[in-house]
């Protein structure tokens, strides 16, 4: 058998460490494929990839279910009207043309300098380290919270995603009756 | 006296405006309101002037003060009237005159449809002028100087359908408006220095101030230029003579009454009346009199080849005028007053006839063109050769009185120039003067033939006051003038010029007709007999009573023109002042208009343009922003925070 | 580095910074609706980071990270019905074509 070697041989890194490593590398790597990717259906599924990294980082910081969630709600549900969307807009022109704003020159500096700004204020921030012994956080802890300590906003929350719902379906329905007045 | 002065000077704007109002409805009687306004206004002169000279109102004159005019603190003017031996002098020719001068204008404008207004425009000038005369503060008398100039204007300009009239109108108004600046700026310096504008004040207060050391003889003398400017503009003097001649294009009763008697007599009267101020300035003085002779020369080498009978007088009134200044400047005040009466008669004589010889050949001015007229206009021909024995100087009659006096006080006072200049002047006036006669009545004639069996005489509304202005032509030297330096006019004006007299330190002399005047008088007779002679030989002359006549010679004439060619030319064309004044005035002042035109355009406009031009294209530049897409405004959005939050970056880790 | 909290709030903003750059670069609008689902998501990481070091927190950073998800998906549900409803009109999803606001 085997044993695992509580840190990595040779760079002497946990292993923690080295996952983490990798979920970012994956994350960022999967969202700016889903940033720069010409066809848009691809970039949905790099936009899944992603979200499936994310989940795997959620893991990693302590929250098994608030990463189920992510699976379950963003790749399970988002993704998916995402990609019905983009199925349901397709123009016959197809993805051969410019993806890119004439001022995406301009977007590219203004994202590139609030990276620099926010690293440099997380940079020159001292944060607290982290419980070397903290555990996961329990399901029944969210539960009990969710309902004593949040109760207004998740009430508010359904309310807002049946609004949602209705907004959404009437949106997006189709018109029978031909209108006179168009002022679209 | 004081009711009847008071009337004497408004009844002439009652008939003005009775004139004006209803004078288009009475047609053929519109003179009737001026001429009986006039004649009432002479009759009452003639009582004030009266009860003035015999003494009837004690040393200071009569004063009279209507109302208070401009009520405004420590400056306070009254509409004040006064009436002294000078006014008393001045009253009698401008009513005399004017009144002679509206019985004239009753046949001279027979014909004419617009008759109604110039009588209600003679009677405004009558009553302008009365008002000038009348004045007791400089304000009123300046207000009076502008309301003459305005009837000059509308008079001058009377026939303004004839573009050559309104011209010399708006000429001399603007002219004579050159003169009022100066005027205006003297009367402002006079308020600035003494707080006061009434006669009486100013002229004790004045040169107390001169002798106390409070204003310095400059400024003095400045103040008398300044009021002497006026004069020159009003009195055509050069280097503002040139209205004059030109004001010719009004009808003659106006030349007769406004530019030979009563207005251009206004500078005269002024600056005598002046007298505590000039006397006190030396040099002002003698500027006054060396611009009087000297326009009295330039006009006379005018007279000398001018063809219009109208203009020959006219420069002769510029030349009489210019005698009266010099009298004045070398301190001779009542010999240049006796002349100013004089000269108002037989000047107003002379146009009058002048006008009675163009009615009579049918508006022709060019004396080219007239000739052996003494038959045909008897009347005319005798009145007018008083008028020009008059102003020859010929004793007994008026003008070589008063002439004479100008010379001798110049002679005597050392102003030893003026005296030889008058004199050449003198032998110039009988010169021309008869050079005037001749070619106008004697000798063959030169009348176009159609005109020629038409030429009469005037009507009798216009012989009479011929007549009556011969008389004090011919007689008002022998009433005024005797004895020599001590006659009437003397004693009537010397009161008023003794403290200007005294300044000077002139006494007043015993006249020796043996001695040192009875030899001026030779020379000045002498002098003038010699024109008179030469003229008479060169153009023709008709011994009056008798059968005898001197043919006129036109080859001398034309030789003698021809040996004198230069001069001859320059006077022609009188010495070419209104050429450079238009090249000067009109000519570069157009170009500096022009100039300053383009540069309204181009430069104010352009910037006040350009101003709005470009903030219309910032504003289409800015407008850009405005791309209606989403993704630009939340780019900017992204920018905006950006900055934001990195400005407080920066600033918290300062 | 996974024991420090700086490695998480740099990963969640080079994130966020990302979905900013697509969200203002790419021309089609579902696009930009993943780019902004990027966005939540990283708030989301850094609210678990925060959760995950500050013991206080732990338990409300699982609610209120449930909370945002379940907004993102009402937003996303929304969004994509206008885009649809947009579509259907302009026959393009292209946002630089909608210009309607402009003048």
């Amino acid at each position: 058998m085997l044993t695992i070697p509580s840190t990595i041989p040779l760079l002497g890194w946990s292993w923690n460490d080295l996952l983490f490593l990798v979920l970012t590398g994956g994350l960022l790597g999967s969202a700016l494929m889903v940033v720069l990717g010409r066809d848009i259906i691809r970039c949905g599924l790099w936009m899944i990839v992603c979200f499936l990294f994310l989940a795997g980082l959620y893991v990693l910081v302590g929250n098994p279910l608030v990463a189920g969630a992510q699976v379950l709600i963003y790749i399970g549900a988002i993704s998916v009207l995402i990609l019905f969307a983009v199925m349901l807009t397709q123009s016959k022109a197809g993805p051969a043309r410019l993806v890119f704003h004439h001022q995406a020159w301009a977007a590219a500096l203004a994202a590139i300098g609030l990276a620099i700004m926010l690293v440099i204020v997380d940079g020159s921030t001292s944060w607290p380290l982290a419980e070397p012994d903290r555990q996961a956080t329990a399901t029944s802890e969210v539960a009990s919270r969710l309902f004593t300590d949040f109760v207004l906003p998740f009430e508010v929350v359904s309310v807002l995603l049946l609004a949602a719902v209705i907004g959404g379906v009437f949106l997006a329905k189709r018109d029978d009756a031909p209108r006179s007045d168009s002022d679209l | 006296m004081t009711l009847l002065t008071v009337l004497l000077l408004l009844l002439p704007v009652a008939g003005f405006a009775v004139t004006a109002l209803i004078g288009r409805r009475l047609g053929t009687r519109s003179w009737v309101p001026a001429v009986a306004a006039v004649v009432a206004s002479w009759l009452l002169a003639m009582v004030v002037v009266y009860g003035q000279l015999s003494g009837g109102n004690g040393d200071a004159g009569l004063q009279v003060t209507l109302y208070r005019w401009i009520p405004a603190g420590a400056f306070t003017i009254d509409f004040n009237l006064a009436v002294d031996n000078l006014t008393a002098a001045l009253l009698i020719v401008v009513t005399t005159v004017g009144m002679l001068v509206h019985v004239y204008s009753i046949g001279y404008m027979a014909h004419d449809p617009g008759r109604w207004r110039f009588f209600a425009y003679l009677n405004f000038f009558m009553f302008s002028m009365l008002l000038l005369v009348l004045a007791a503060n400089f304000l009123l008398l300046f207000a009076a100087w502008e309301l003459v100039g305005l009837s000059s204007y509308l008079l001058i300009g009377f026939w303004y359908r004839r573009r050559s009239a309104s011209l010399a109108a708006k000429k001399a108004f603007l002219v004579n408006r050159v003169g009022d600046v100066g005027f205006a700026l003297g009367i402002m310096a006079i308020w600035s220095t003494v707080g006061t504008l009434n006669f009486s004040d100013v002229f004790q207060l004045l040169p107390a101030k001169l002798a106390s050391g409070a204003i310095q003889p400059w400024e003095m003398t400045g103040i008398a230029l300044l009021l002497f400017c006026g004069a020159v503009g009003k009195s055509a003097q050069f280097p503002l003579h040139v209205w004059l001649p030109d004001a010719m294009e009004g009808p003659t009763p106006v030349s007769a009454l406004i530019h030979a008697a009563t207005m251009v007599n206004a500078g005269v009267y002024f600056v005598a009346r002046a007298n505590p101020i000039f006397s006190q300035s030396g040099t002002a003085m003698v500027i006054v009199a060396a611009v009087g002779i000297f326009t009295a020369l330039l006009a006379a080498s005018i007279a000398l080849t001018q063809t219009d009978i109208k203009r020959v007088l006219a420069y002769s009134t510029l030349s009489q005028l210019g005698y009266m200044f010099a009298a004045l400047g070398v301190g001779a005040y009542v010999a240049a007053i006796f002349h100013l009466m004089a000269h108002g008669f037989f000047k107003g004589l002379l146009f009058l006839d002048s006008g009675s010889v163009i009615h009579g050949v049918h508006d022709e001015q060019d004396m080219n063109r007239m000739g052996g007229l003494w038959r045909k206009l008897p009347v005319t021909h005798a009145t007018m050769l008083v008028g020009t024995l008059a102003i020859a100087g010929i004793p007994p009659l008026a003008g070589f009185f008063s002439k004479d006096e100008i010379l001798g006080q110049s002679f005597k006072a050392g102003f030893l120039w003026v005296w030889a200049v008058g004199i050449g002047v003198a032998c110039l006036t009988a010169f021309y003067m008869f050079r005037l006669m001749g070619k106008t009545f004697y000798g063959p004639s030169h009348v176009d033939s159609a005109v020629e069996p038409q030429v009469h005489e005037s009507p009798r509304s216009m012989t009479v006051p011929l007549v009556l202005l011969a008389i004090p032509s011919a007689l008002l030297g022998l009433g005024l003038g005797l004895p020599f330096g001590a006659g009437a006019i003397s004693s009537w004006l010397d009161p008023v010029f003794a403290p200007a007299e005294a300044t000077l330190g002139r006494s007043p002399e015993s006249f020796s007709l043996f001695g040192l005047d009875g030899v001026l008088i030779l020379i000045s007779v002498t002098v003038a007999a010699v024109g008179t002679i030469a003229a008479m030989r060169l153009f023709g002359f008709h011994w009056p009573f008798t059968a005898r006549e001197t043919a006129p010679l036109p080859d001398r004439v034309a030789a003698l023109t021809a040996r004198l060619r230069p001069l001859y030319t320059a006077s022609y064309h009188k010495w070419w002042f209104d050429d450079l004044n238009d090249l000067i005035f009109v000519r570069f002042g157009s170009r500096l208009a022009n100039g300053a035109w383009w540069f309204d355009r181009t430069v104010v406009d352009g910037t006040v343009n350009g101003t709005g031009r470009l903030i219309q294209r910032t504003g289409r530049e800015v407008r850009q922003i405005q791309t209606g897409h989403v993704q630009n405004y939340a780019l900017g959005i992204a920018i905006g925070l950006l900055i934001v939050a990195g400005g407080f970056l920066l600033l918290a880790g300062r | 580095m996974s024991h420090t909290l700086d490695a998480y709030l740099v990963v969640s903003a080079l994130l966020f910074c990302i979905g900013v750059f697509g969200f203002l670069a790419r021309r089609n609008a579902i696009s930009m609706l993943m780019c902004i689902e990027l966005m939540l998501n990283a708030v989301n990481l850094t609210i678990l980071a925060f959760g995950a070091f500050v013991p206080t927190l732990q338990g409300n950073a699982a609610v209120i990270a449930l909370l945002v998800m379940a907004v993102a998906a009402g937003e996303a549900t929304v969004g994509l019905a206008i885009v649809i409803a947009i579509y259907r009109n302009r026959r393009t999803p292209l946002v630089d074509e909608y210009a309607q606001m402009r003048d």
